[in-house]
């Protein structure tokens, strides 16, 4: 088991490293940007080191001040937690070099799916149902036009290297094709530095469900059920559950058998997440993510299982937990992303939050870095926490939601609480019958369809 | 601030106090208890066993682990606050800062000595990489504030330029 463990993020899910990594005994690390000085994890942490000012690039992202905070603290493994260098192949390879481990997949795997033709071709040898699309990235107009006919239109240009609902163009028509094409490679190039883009069938209105995974390493694999995470504002995940009110029994036992044999085959290490489109009861993949998810508490809570320990204790070379059969998927649990965004606009609230009070009691759970007092600064992500609630039906759930919501306390910055209030409110949301398109057809003032 | 681990060579702990934890924990290993507390004239210490998790971590069983009064979240004495000195000159970088440029070797500079602008004050080494790190100014070397071998962290004051 590692000694002593580097906490290579921020926020809460460095908070939520932190806990795993005390829970077994682990010493840790907490390396911070200068506007982090205060943060909760910072405080917790056995040690810490601050590793540059504020901008991503010059501290989270920097790769020798993390190194050297390995090598002046001793730290023998690092953990990426999720964006920043989580899903970086590379980095994960230059840790292996200076003999640190890193917990998370291997870096080919992490390779593999980040590269999005690469992950569909072996979600597609694996067996798992993929998209109708091009077989690879598409280059001149009349390829393109040709195979966006056999797909079949509305069809959907994305980027090859993006991922995390970016660099995605819709073409309607036959007519937008030729435009879309374009301005998505260029947009790719820029935001990725890779102009390759391939194409979809855009399906009307599928529901997002993902399959939550964990492997040894060495051949064993069991999936962990799913996760809804339909309910979107310009691709980012708002409210997750599980499971989903779309599948059942059966089919959820279809979708994960399916998976699980793929990560066997794939001899997959860690936790990762496959992510499908849902509709009219076909699966559809459309990427993986080998790292933790922000949503992973939402499996926890009704399989009871830590991810993040699971994480470190395999990553040390430990076991599975369970078999596939002791997996027992119990009740139903929503989370909600509370943001520093203003309910409407959602335009970023930074600040001090002047008075906090995180609701409680049973089957209530608060992933939050946040406190009384805090400063949310201005150059990271929106993320106040995580709302996870738990009960035996959906419906329980939902109640204890709304009690919790109205309870919970955020002054001093705007939130997006009103707007998970208002939600849990809303009959199609209570009905389970929603789909990607649904949140922002709901704000947008019209019924959703 | 790099914190640093509580110091284990702990100065307060008497040997009257060490002969009390022995026993305690032989005391845990001879029954099937799993901690025990006690509390004295201000002294308190807890022996625990380290709890495996139920499915099997593939190592040793962890020794009885002895805390010995509160955790303290920060270690030492305040220092004198130089973040905000006028004169401060911080770390760039994360590394080990060395006051020469080899082992053996004279140092760059002592208190008192003035330096000019660019001139090296430090090596800051990380992965075997030296950087040397110069004046941001012309002065005199009022104070250095780390020791030779020091590990230090982004923003930390080195040296105090007058």
């Amino acid at each position: 088991m590692f000694d002593k463990i580097l906490i290579a993020n921020r926020g809460e899910i460095a908070l939520r490293i932190l806990r795993a990594c005390k829970e077994l005994g682990i010493s840790t690390v907490a390396v911070h940007s200068t506007a982090d000085d205060d943060a909760m994890h910072v405080r917790l942490a056995d040690e810490s080191v601050c590793i540059g000012p504020p901008p991503s690039k010059d501290s989270y992202l920097n790769v020798p001040a993390l190194l050297a905070a390995c090598e002046i603290t001793g730290a023998d493994a690092v953990h990426p937690g999720y964006g920043f260098l989580s899903e970086n192949a590379r980095f994960a390879e230059i840790l292996a070099e200076h003999n640190l481990h890193f917990i998370g997949p291997k870096a080919q795997h992490i390779r593999l799916m980040g590269d999005k033709i690469e992950a569909k071709k072996t979600a597609k040898r694996l067996g798992i149902p993929v998209v109708p699309g091009s077989d690879g990235a598409v280059g001149p107009d009349e390829d393109a036009m040709t195979i966006a006919r056999t797909i079949g239109f509305p069809v959907l240009v994305k980027a090859a290297a993006g991922g995390g609902g970016r660099g995605m163009k819709v073409a309607h028509t036959e007519a937008d094709l030729a435009l879309a094409l374009t301005t998505a490679a260029n947009e790719a190039r820029s935001a990725f530095g890779d102009a390759s883009v391939y194409l979809e069938k855009y399906l009307q209105k599928p529901r997002h469900i993902e399959i939550q995974v964990l492997g040894d390493g060495r051949g064993g694999a069991i999936h962990l059920g799913e996760r809804d995470c339909s309910l979107q504002r310009r691709h980012q995940k708002v409210w997750e559950e599980g499971p989903s009110p779309a599948l059942d029994a059966a089919a959820r036992k279809k979708i994960g058998l399916t998976v699980a044999k793929a990560m066997q085959e794939l001899k997959y290490l860690g936790v990762g997440t496959v992510e499908f489109l849902y509709e009219d009861g076909e699966f559809y993949f459309i990427e993986m993510n080998t790292r933790i998810q922000v949503e992973h508490p939402v499996t926890e809570m009704i399989t009871d299982i830590d991810l993040v320990l699971e994480q470190i204790r395999i990553a040390a070379g430990g076991d599975l937990p369970i078999t596939q059969d002791e997996v027992a998927i119990n009740g139903h649990a929503i989370e909600c992303r509370v943001n520093a965004e203003n309910p409407v606009t959602f335009r970023p609230s930074p600040g001090k939050i002047q008075q906090y009070h995180p609701p409680g009691g049973l089957g209530v759970r608060i992933d939050s870095a946040v406190y009384q007092g805090y400063v949310i600064p201005p150059y990271y992500d929106s993320l106040v926490g995580k709302l996870i609630v738990h009960g035996k039906t959906r419906a329980e759930c939902l109640m204890r939601l709304r009690r919790a919501l109205d309870e919970m306390v955020v002054d001093g910055i705007e939130t997006t609480l009103p707007l998970f209030r208002a939600l849990v409110r809303e009959p199609a949301i209570i009905d389970g019958d929603y789909h990607i398109h649904w949140l922002e057809q709901y704000l947008a003032g019209q019924q959703p369809g | 601030m790099a914190r640093q681990p509580d110091n284990k060579a702990n100065p307060k702990v008497s040997s009257d106090d060490s002969e009390l934890i022995r026993e305690l924990a032989l005391l845990l290993d001879e029954t099937s208890l799993t901690e025990i507390e006690i509390e004295r004239e201000g002294l308190r210490v807890r022996v625990a066993r380290n709890i495996s998790i139920a499915a099997a971590i593939p190592s040793a069983p962890a020794p009885a682990t002895v805390a010995a009064g509160p955790v303290a979240a920060a270690a030492g004495a305040p220092a004198p606050d130089f973040v905000n000195h006028p004169g401060v000159v911080p770390s760039p970088m994360v590394g080990t800062a060395y006051w020469a440029p080899e082992p053996g070797a004279k140092p760059f500079i002592e208190v008192g000595v003035k330096v000019t602008a660019g001139q090296t004050l430090l090596i800051i080494e990380a992965m075997k990489t030296m950087n040397q790190i110069p004046s941001p100014r012309a002065g005199t070397v009022t104070q250095i504030l780390v020791d030779d071998g020091q590990p230090v962290e982004f923003g930390e004051p080195l040296v105090i330029i007058e």
